[in-house]
């Protein structure tokens, strides 16, 4: 069996080993190496306990055997290796399971299948009230179609809404007690029932088009960007001041969900060919596919970042699984959540470190990922 | 010794020259011939050349020979003019001289030629004798001398007793002697270039630098020793030459026809057999090879007359022409297709599944948006999905199976008509916008007051009341028999029903919405109408029966194309959006193509469902159709359509979807694309619309 010269690192001042090449075995695999830092540390300082680490060679995560792993990465393996280990993630655990009455589709927000956009207002963190205690306050009158998404600025004054009628309109959350204007539809009473319950009605302040199909996502790049996803296999990044489009990235299928991060600036957008597909939404030059995650069997129909790890995010998808995936390893995910019984339709995390899955089976889940803390850092 | 020789050797020849010579002369030689003789005695111990001894033992046999002739000559006359021609003395008296000088005169001849006649035939010795030209007289020749004549005739030494096989000594032999022949050291002039012929070669150079002589000439070989005969001929007679096939040759007989056959070509009882069952043209051989012990007990050949005619045959039937026959690859004529790979997009894989119905699902179809898909089922019901999430939205129980589903085409209005029984529902889903919901009340309730003048007619109008209301039906359109299609024209103002029957002409209605109005396009009953359309552009509607699709003109109310469908039955029908190209599905697993610019023919018959093709369905705007089958698949095919009337459309098929599961012998029953997005939608016997992207 050869060997090679591995040089251990970590950011973690906690498992600081010396930073002397060690001769390791080159078919080692994560187990092995994580036995072998242990015994550094267990030298160093008696009263260590056993960590499992994970093992990252050139910004990817080891998973297979070192030399392999090296071969096709076509890493030389005459040199000293950089090997970084940070402690590893441990699986997300199911928190808890609500029930709710009928498919969740959204964990921010229901689909309102009604024509228009509804402001919940929402108390706290309650993410999970029940719906009879949330007042809807506005009723935004103005999409054609059915509005499919919504999304907040960061500084919470307005919101954005995209629909099936290829439009993106743009709205203020400022809550107000009049209504902006009353366009009253004389002809259906019984409409007029409906909206006089949902609340006082608004107008949006701005309309964006160029969308040739249904837009399927939308959020806020910051607070004067706008980036949307559509069926027309194109993401578009606006511009709210002007209202102008400022980029277009062009897929080749239909695209189901998008999510930015700001922690590394790039978009993740799951669409209907089951991959995952990080962007960078800065490119003038067209799209160009930064990455692609690959796992899933199904449609593709959430994707997330995490809040506070910039290579860490979850997709949901319809063959019923959530995955956790770290951008480093993109081979395979880091964990499959298998926990749903049918179509996942959304995914989210908390501050708190909590992920939320919901889906076809009624049922919103929430997973305790514990390794969120400690990698914050990193 | 050697002078002496050759002096008495001419002696002798001129002797024999003149055969009556002197005594004297004669005597001459005698004593030349015994002092000859005597040296020979003497010296026959001495050495010498063999061939010199006998040379003089000749002379010596000559001269004796001589002295016997002369001595027979009495008058011994010796002329002594020498060796000359006697025709000298022709004119002379004398014929020459003697020793003394006197002259010789010739002898009185008075033969004449009668004289000569008789002594030839009298004279016993004529025969021997000879005229001497010298003397003038007759001589005749003693028998010694007749012998000696034939001897030197053969060729025969003229002595008898010359022995002229004696035993050679070799002298010159290869081995060397201690006493050699000759012991004399080599010349010098064996050592050094020869003067003589460097003279003379210097001679030859230098006339052939003067060019006195001329080496020898090359052959001028321009028009060649060999040159082709007919390269002048005309190519025609040549072609015709090249083409000419020379008769079958009989094939060379084999091992197996010998009288004695190696043992590996004789018949085993087995190969024997066989050969007996086969027939005589399927044969190997046409004999079975015996083997005889000898060539002499091998019998008369008993196909002898049969083979013979058979080689006539060979002859007289043998191809007088070579036959240009082209030699193609069937693989070859194939036109290349492009690979499904280039043609995408295209559906390849089951995304979603639409559960919910717990009969079979009849009949499908998508809302001009694409964003909600209808279907209709023989449990009574019929769905409205969301597309994207496959949630069931809504459920309107109409109270029978469901045979046929349409969404309006009109994106401005939101519409749904559904044939079950005898009856066409109109519903109003409200699944869009308001202003598009009202617009769809508008059109249904715009002309009621039209109403009254239709009672009399064989189709009734009516509202939906009560229950029915709430649950979005609008209109019912009662039919005189059982629906089985409803079509809605592009404008979707227009939509036609279909109700097959033979004996009625009552089988097709087409009803205007908007003013609640029915008619029946035809008069006359042409066979069992399975399916109609609209033209997508022009106002022309298709009709398809059982075995043909008749085309008529709405406009000007009469048929224009009657395509024939080379199938039994018409199960389905679907119109390319472009409106120049219809595909046709049978109940015998054909799909037809027709091209209505090429031909009332289809242009293309595709056989690839192992069962009954249910339905078929044309992409709006990608260049994709479906036919969906009893054996429980759906094929995608590409299918090109070019602007350019030269150029047919290119049809490739390149995926086969399956999903469905086979229930009561049923498989896809209907199968629709969604109007934006390369997907699919199909409708099983299983109550399940499947989804492939």
């Amino acid at each position: 069996m050869s060997q090679l010269q591995a040089r251990f690192f970590t950011e973690d001042k906690r498992y600081v080993v010396d930073d002397v090449p060690f001769s390791i075995p080159a078919g080692s695999e994560v187990e092995d190496l994580s036995n072998v830092i242990n015994k550094l540390l267990l030298a160093k300082n008696a009263s260590h306990s056993k960590v499992d680490f994970d093992f990252l060679v050139r910004g990817q995560f080891l998973r297979t055997s070192l030399s392999f792993h090296m071969e096709t990465e076509g890493i030389s393996t005459e040199e000293v290796v950089e090997i970084e280990y940070v402690e590893r993630v441990t699986a997300p655990e199911p928190e808890e399971c609500m029930m709710h009455d009928d498919w969740i589709s959204s964990v921010d927000a229901g689909w309102s299948y009604d024509k228009t956009a509804r402001i919940w207002s929402v108390e706290g963190k309650a993410w999970n009230s029940e719906r009879n205690k949330v007042k809807a306050r506005h009723c935004c009158r103005g999409h054609t179609g059915s509005v499919d998404t919504v999304a907040t600025d960061p500084t919470g004054s307005k919101f954005c809404s995209g629909s099936w009628d290829k439009m993106l309109k743009i709205w203020s959350a400022v809550p107000t007690d009049e209504a902006d204007e009353v366009e009253e539809p004389a002809d259906r009473p019984r409409k007029k029932q409906k909206t006089q319950q949902l609340g006082l009605t608004r107008t949006p302040l701005m309309t964006l088009s160029g969308h040739n199909e249904a837009v399927s996502s939308v959020l806020w790049c910051d607070s004067e960007e706008v980036c949307s996803a559509s069926w027309d296999h194109t993401i578009r990044v606006w511009d709210v001041e002007t209202g102008g489009m400022k980029t277009t990235l062009t897929g080749s299928k239909v695209f189901n969900c998008i999510s930015y991060s700001p922690l590394c600036r790039r978009l993740a957008s799951g669409s209907t060919d089951r991959h995952i597909r990080l962007y960078d939404p800065r490119t003038k030059d067209g799209s160009l596919v930064l990455l692609s995650l690959t796992s899933h069997t199904g449609w593709v129909t959430a994707v997330k970042w995490a809040p506070s790890h910039e290579h860490q995010l979850v997709s949901g998808s319809l063959d019923n699984l959530v995955k956790l995936w770290d951008t480093r390893s993109c081979k395979a995910p880091l964990y499959d959540l298998a926990a749903h019984e049918d179509k996942v339709f959304c995914v989210d995390w908390t501050e708190s470190g909590l992920m939320l899955s919901g889906g076809a089976d009624n049922k919103l889940y929430t997973y305790r990922y514990s390794a969120c803390q400690t990698d914050a850092g990193a | 010794e050697d002078e002496d020789l050759s002096d008495s050797e001419d002696s002798v020849y001129s002797g024999l020259e003149d055969s009556g010579s002197d005594s004297e002369d004669d005597e001459d030689e005698e004593e030349a011939l015994d002092a000859a003789a005597d040296d020979d005695e003497e010296e026959e111990k001495e050495e010498q050349a063999q061939r010199v001894e006998f040379t003089c033992q000749l002379t010596a046999d000559w001269l004796r020979l001589f002295s016997v002739f002369s001595c027979r000559m009495s008058p011994d006359i010796r002329n002594t003019v020498g060796n000359i021609p006697m025709e000298w003395y022709r004119d002379f008296p004398h014929i020459g001289y003697d020793l003394d000088g006197k002259k010789i005169y010739k002898p009185i001849r008075n033969k004449d030629e009668l004289d000569d006649f008789l002594d030839k035939m009298e004279n016993p010795d004529y025969w021997r004798t000879v005229h001497d030209k010298q003397t003038g007289s007759d001589i005749i020749l003693s028998d010694d001398q007749v012998e000696l004549v034939n001897r030197l005739q053969r060729g025969q030494f003229g002595d008898v007793n010359f022995n002229e096989y004696q035993p050679s000594v070799e002298f010159f032999s290869k081995d060397v002697m201690i006493h050699p022949v000759t012991n004399r050291p080599a010349d010098k002039r064996s050592f050094i270039p020869s003067l003589i012929e460097k003279e003379k070669v210097s001679k030859l150079v230098h006339a052939i630098k003067m060019g006195w002589i001329k080496p020898r000439r090359v052959e001028d070989d321009s028009r060649g020793r060999y040159y082709d005969l007919w390269s002048t001929e005309d190519s025609s007679i040549l072609a015709k030459h090249k083409m000419h096939l020379p008769a079958p040759k009989i094939p060379l007989p084999g091992h197996q026809e010998s009288y004695n056959p190696p043992p590996e070509y004789l018949f085993t009882d087995e190969e024997r057999a066989l050969w007996e069952q086969q027939d005589p043209s399927d044969r190997k051989l046409p004999f079975v090879p015996v083997r005889f012990s000898s060539l002499r007990q091998v019998p008369a050949f008993p196909r002898f007359i049969h083979e013979r005619f058979e080689r006539c045959l060979d002859l007289y039937l043998c191809p007088r022409q070579r036959k240009m026959r082209v030699n193609v690859n069937p693989e070859d004529l194939i036109p290349k297709l492009p690979k499904p790979k280039d043609l995408q997009p295209f559906p390849t894989t089951q995304s979603l599944v639409y559960q919910g119905h717990s009969g079979l699902v009849r009949s499908i179809s998508v809302s001009p948006s694409g964003q909600w898909l209808a279907s209709g089922s023989d449990d009574g019901s019929v769905r409205f999905w969301e597309v994207r999430s496959s949630r069931c939205m809504k459920t309107v129980q109409v109270g029978g199976a469901v045979k046929s589903v349409a969404w309006n085409p009109n994106p401005s209005v939101c519409l749904l008509a559904v044939a079950l029984d005898s009856v066409v529902l109109l519903l109003s889903p409200s699944l869009a916008d308001r202003q598009v919901v009202s617009a769809s009340e508008r059109l249904l309730s715009g002309q009621d007051e039209v109403e009254p003048a239709e009672g009399a007619g064989p189709v009734t109008w009516g509202e939906a009341e009560g229950e029915e209301l709430n649950q979005g039906i609008r209109l019912r359109i009662q039919h005189p028999k059982a629906v089985h299609q409803v079509v809605w024209h592009t404008k979707g103002d227009y939509l036609a029903s279909v109700m097959p029957d033979h004996s009625s002409h009552l089988q097709v209605f087409i009803h205007q919405v908007s003013r609640r109005r029915s008619q029946n396009p035809f008069r006359r009953n042409k066979g069992l109408v399975q399916c109609v359309s609209f033209h997508p552009v022009r106002p022309y509607f298709f009709v398809a029966t059982q075995r043909s699709v008749r085309i008529y003109n709405l406009v000007k109310q009469e048929m224009t194309k009657k395509l024939q469908a080379n199938s039994k039955w018409i199960s389905s029908m679907a119109v390319h959006p472009g409106g120049d190209h219809v595909i046709c599905g049978s109940y015998d697993c054909r799909l037809s193509w027709f091209d209505l610019d090429l031909s009332t023919k289809p242009y293309k018959m595709l056989r690839h469902h192992k069962k009954a093709v249910r339905g078929v369905a044309y992409h709006r705007v990608y260049p994709l159709f479906a036919s969906a089958s009893d054996d429980g698949s759906v094929i995608i095919c590409h299918g090109t359509v070019y602007n350019d009337l030269l150029q047919n459309p290119l049809i490739v098929p390149v995926k086969v979807l399956r999903g469905h599961v086979i229930t009561h012998d049923l498989g896809v029953l209907d199968v629709t694309f969604h109007p934006t997005q390369p997907w699919i939608f199909s409708s099983g016997a299983d109550a399940t619309i499947r989804l492939f992207t």
